[in-house]
């Protein structure tokens, strides 16, 4: 039926709200797993990749290249698991990674940073001002992270389709109101709508498999058609189109496979 | 030493920014070559007058001339019926084969631009590959290196030497003649193909590409044409009930699949219909693809697949249009741009199909991507279509469309003013702009072409390079900053035997004409290597014709037309142009410097 990706700042009872909708739907919920997956998958140690998805970029990291590689893989892991519908993620971007799906239901929850920091302080045993200390230098840990690597603002409200303010809802409202909004008909998926997240799946895998040649390689997919944009000249151009030959062969999924040198057209990749 | 004046200074600068510019392209050669005709006046470095005089210059006369006069031998056909005795002569062997054609390509390019000579013997060398099943690889670069050698056998064989004699005017040196550096050329044509003939298995890539196996020759022989078939299927009564309307561009996009021609009832048949046709329900189409596309396609669509054409055979059995692959010409309009800029489509009614470069097919999105010469486009149309897209000489077509519009009824007339010119030259010793100009007004006169095809023939870019680059050459010469040049060489390398000093002057030349291009290279070393020569008591004429001929030494790179245009269908890379062109170049030098020796006793 549907997508829903849960985003919210630590302490604001997002897990709680996703567990919930996840339960009441009869959906699978996800978060860390996904993690677990990638770790799995592309033999990465799972810490490296909470780094990659929770810190914001040292200057140093910033020049290099390891987090968006990290963040390549984690997408395509996500991607591949959202692919059978009825999940809800309440992990961290996922509005970000799953963009271009219509029926993903992107939520944001927040909430009052007293609230939080009263959660955060009973449950760490810390000091109130001590807690909000925390909240804050995380919420702009988030905030630099989403920008660093997308350029958006994780508050920026255009990016979500429903933000609650879990102040004076409590979570039962938060659910009802999640739980309605997924069964509107706009969030149903159809065969269009799938059809595109099994091509954003298959991008981000055939990403995932290229990235030690051209880490900054675009790749359209539509109907398993693919397509990857190289800019890193002949050489790099000569070993993808190898790797692909190599990829036709072990994917089902994909009908073709062409390396292309040059840009991807605009809005166009993964 | 001559002090070096402010003037000097500037010219010195002025050649630095052409040759700058000549290696970024940040803008076109000829370009450059108008930057020069109008900053050397400005700078006081030539006369207004001087500043123009190339396009008036003998040798631009003669380039144009020869331009006419080569495409009134390819409106008559008289070159293609060169083609089939040849062939014949060829026999089955591919050492023949090369040989053969390489010697009949070095002759036409000896008096024809040496692309036009290239391009008229792409379609049969293509021929031939598939027919004696020989590797196109092995047999295009030994045939475009003849090319290319080719032009050094006559003065008109290629722009440098066209221009060698009128850079000799201001030294009072006495020119050239027409045939005077046909025994070099002829050496350097035998050489050539003997190398390829005898070491080919070494230097040329095995089964069309650096990498490839040779097993894959045979797709590689025709590999735009084998890149899919032609299937006819049929849609259901019920295809358009319950679903998105379907459309042509939809097939494209989700199966790779191209869309030929449809019908549309009651009875009529659109041949490459718009991307935005509607498939319906109870109609015929005929596709292309590659099997398993047009499978999926059927399946998923709920098509019937037909076992053989039927309702499209007419148009299969190419008697109103067909397939054809196209190679981007030259110098196209097509060059960086996409089909899709292009739109081939809206404008031609030509479907394109795939694209070939290098060694791969490309069938997605072959729209956005930016063609480059020598890339192969396999389009699809009506005849008539073709012919209309064939006449922008945007493409190069490797089988011929045209044969309404060619006139071999005027071969004699062709062939008559081709060697009425020649007679001019060598009998009568008249002065060769005003002989081969003679030539091109017959043809004219004779209708073999009309006087605006003339004029879409000629190639403007080169007559403006050509022509913008004389002032600059003037400049050096007067300023006398050739010789300031030609002199601090001279106390740099010391006093050398003159043949040490035309081999210097032939790599000088060689390594020149890589990087920009040979009539920049031409007009720049010669007054240079003049004075050079006038200096080390050597003879100047012999050094300006190392100069004329071993800026055609362009094998290295796939810089050279001939090259950039086989590169596509050869499916060479940049490496194997470098590995046997390296062989050819040094070859090249050794030869001209000894075949001068012998002639000249330089």
């Amino acid at each position: 039926m549907a997508i829903i990706t849960i985003s919210r700042g630590s302490y604001s009872r997002g897990k709680e709200v996703a567990e919930a909708v996840a339960a009441r739907l009869g959906y699978e919920c996800i978060s860390r797993d996904v993690l677990l997956d990638a770790s799995k998958r592309f033999n990465i140690p799972e810490v490296k990749l909470i780094r990659a998805i929770h810190d914001a970029p040292t200057l140093l990291q910033r020049m290099g290249h390891d987090r968006s590689a990290y963040m390549a893989y984690i997408r395509s892991a996500l991607t591949w698991r959202v692919r059978e519908d009825n999940v809800v993620y309440h992990g961290l971007a996922g509005h970000i990674l799953l963009q271009g799906v219509s029926h993903v239901l992107k939520v944001r929850i927040i909430a009052d940073i007293e609230n939080r920091a009263a959660a955060e302080a009973a449950r760490e045993g810390i000091s109130l001002k001590k807690a909000r200390e925390l909240l804050v230098k995380d919420d702009e840990e988030r905030r630099r992270w989403s920008h660093s690597l997308y350029g958006k603002d994780p508050w920026d409200s255009h990016l979500y389709d429903l933000i609650l303010h879990v102040k004076k809802l409590r979570t039962e409202d938060a659910v009802e109101f999640i739980c309605q909004a997924a069964n509107l008909p706009q969030f149903h998926a159809t065969e269009a709508s799938r059809q595109k997240l099994e091509d954003l799946a298959l991008a981000c895998r055939i990403k995932a498999a290229i990235l030690d040649v051209d880490k900054d390689a675009d790749i359209t997919c539509e109907y398993g058609n693919l397509i990857v944009y190289s800019q890193a000249g002949e050489r790099a151009v000569r070993q993808l189109e190898k790797r692909a030959a190599a990829l036709l062969g072990e994917i089902p999924a994909i009908n073709n496979l062409e390396v292309h040198e040059g840009k991807a057209p605009a809005g166009a990749g993964a | 030493m001559q002090p070096l004046t402010t003037e000097m200074i500037l010219v010195i600068l002025m050649i630095g920014v052409a040759v700058f510019l000549f290696v970024v392209e940040w803008v076109r050669v000829d370009v450059v070559a108008i930057l020069m005709m109008v900053a050397l006046p400005l700078l006081h470095l030539v006369s207004p007058k001087e500043a123009f005089v190339g396009l008036s210059s003998n040798a631009v006369i003669s380039i144009i001339a020869v331009i006419i006069i080569g495409a009134g031998l390819d409106k008559t056909g008289v070159i293609n019926r060169m083609v089939a005795p040849i062939i014949r002569l060829a026999g089955n062997s591919s050492s023949r084969v090369i040989i053969f054609i390489s010697l009949a390509v070095a002759g036409i390019s000896s008096f024809m631009q040496n692309i036009g000579a290239a391009a008229l013997f792409l379609p049969a060398i293509q021929r031939i590959s598939k027919r004696l099943k020989i590797p196109l690889s092995q047999l295009l670069m030994p045939i475009g290196f003849s090319a290319i050698l080719g032009g050094t056998i006559t003065l008109v064989g290629c722009s440098p030497l066209i221009l060698l004699n009128d850079l000799l005017v201001p030294f009072n040196l006495e020119p050239f003649g027409l045939f005077d550096v046909t025994p070099i050329g002829l050496a350097l044509v035998a050489s050539g193909i003997a190398c390829f003939i005898l070491f080919g298995r070494f230097i040329l890539p095995r089964g069309g590409g650096a990498d490839k196996d040779a097993d894959q020759s045979t797709e590689e022989v025709e590999p735009l044409l084998a890149s899919g078939k032609m299937v006819e299927l049929h849609t259901p009564a019920d295809f358009t009930h319950y679903r998105e309307p379907v459309l042509v561009e939809d097939l494209r996009r989700r199966y790779l699949i191209n869309t030929l021609s449809i019908t549309e009832p009651p009875d009529y048949k659109v041949i490459s219909p718009p991307l935005d046709t509607e498939i319906r329900s109870d109609i015929d189409l005929l596709v292309h693809g590659r099997l398993e596309d047009v499978h999926r396609m059927a399946e998923h669509e709920n098509m019937q697949i037909k076992e053989t054409l039927q309702v499209f055979q007419a148009e299969f059995n190419q008697e109103r249009g067909g397939m054809v692959e196209a190679v981007v010409a030259p110098r196209s309009a097509l060059e960086g741009k996409t089909l899709r800029a292009a739109n081939l489509q809206d404008r031609f009614r030509v479907t394109p199909l795939a694209v070939y470069r290098k060694g791969q097919t490309y069938r997605a999105d072959i729209g956005d991507i930016p063609l480059t010469v020598g890339d192969a486009v396999l389009l699809y149309g009506s005849w008539n279509r073709l012919s209309t897209l064939q006449a922008e000489k945007i493409f190069l077509f490797t089988t011929p469309v045209d044969t309404e519009q060619m006139r071999p009824e005027k071969a004699v007339f062709a062939g008559f003013w081709l060697v009425l010119a020649l007679t001019m030259v060598m009998g009568f010793k008249i002065q060769l702009s005003v002989s081969l100009m003679t030539g091109a007004l017959g043809m004219i006169i004779t209708r073999v072409l009309s006087i605006d095809e003339a004029y879409q023939s000629v190639d403007w870019r080169t007559i403006f390079l050509l022509a913008g680059l004389i002032p600059l050459g003037i400049a050096t010469e007067k300023t006398g900053t050739a010789a300031w040049i030609a002199n601090a060489v001279l106390q740099t390398i010391g006093t050398v035997q003159p043949i040490v000093l035309l081999t210097v002057i032939g790599i000088l030349s060689t390594v020149f004409t890589l990087v920009i291009s040979n009539v920049g290279a031409t007009v720049l070393l010669v007054p240079l290597v003049v004075n050079m020569a006038l200096a080390a008591h050597t003879d100047p004429r012999m050094a300006a014709l190392v100069v004329g001929l071993a800026t055609s030494n362009s094998f290295i790179l796939p810089t050279h037309q001939v090259n950039a245009l086989y590169m596509g269908p050869g499916g060479y890379r940049s490496i194997d142009f470098m590995k046997s062109g390296m062989v050819i170049s040094v070859l090249f030098i050794i030869v001209m410097i000894l075949m001068i020796q012998l002639i000249y006793g330089a």
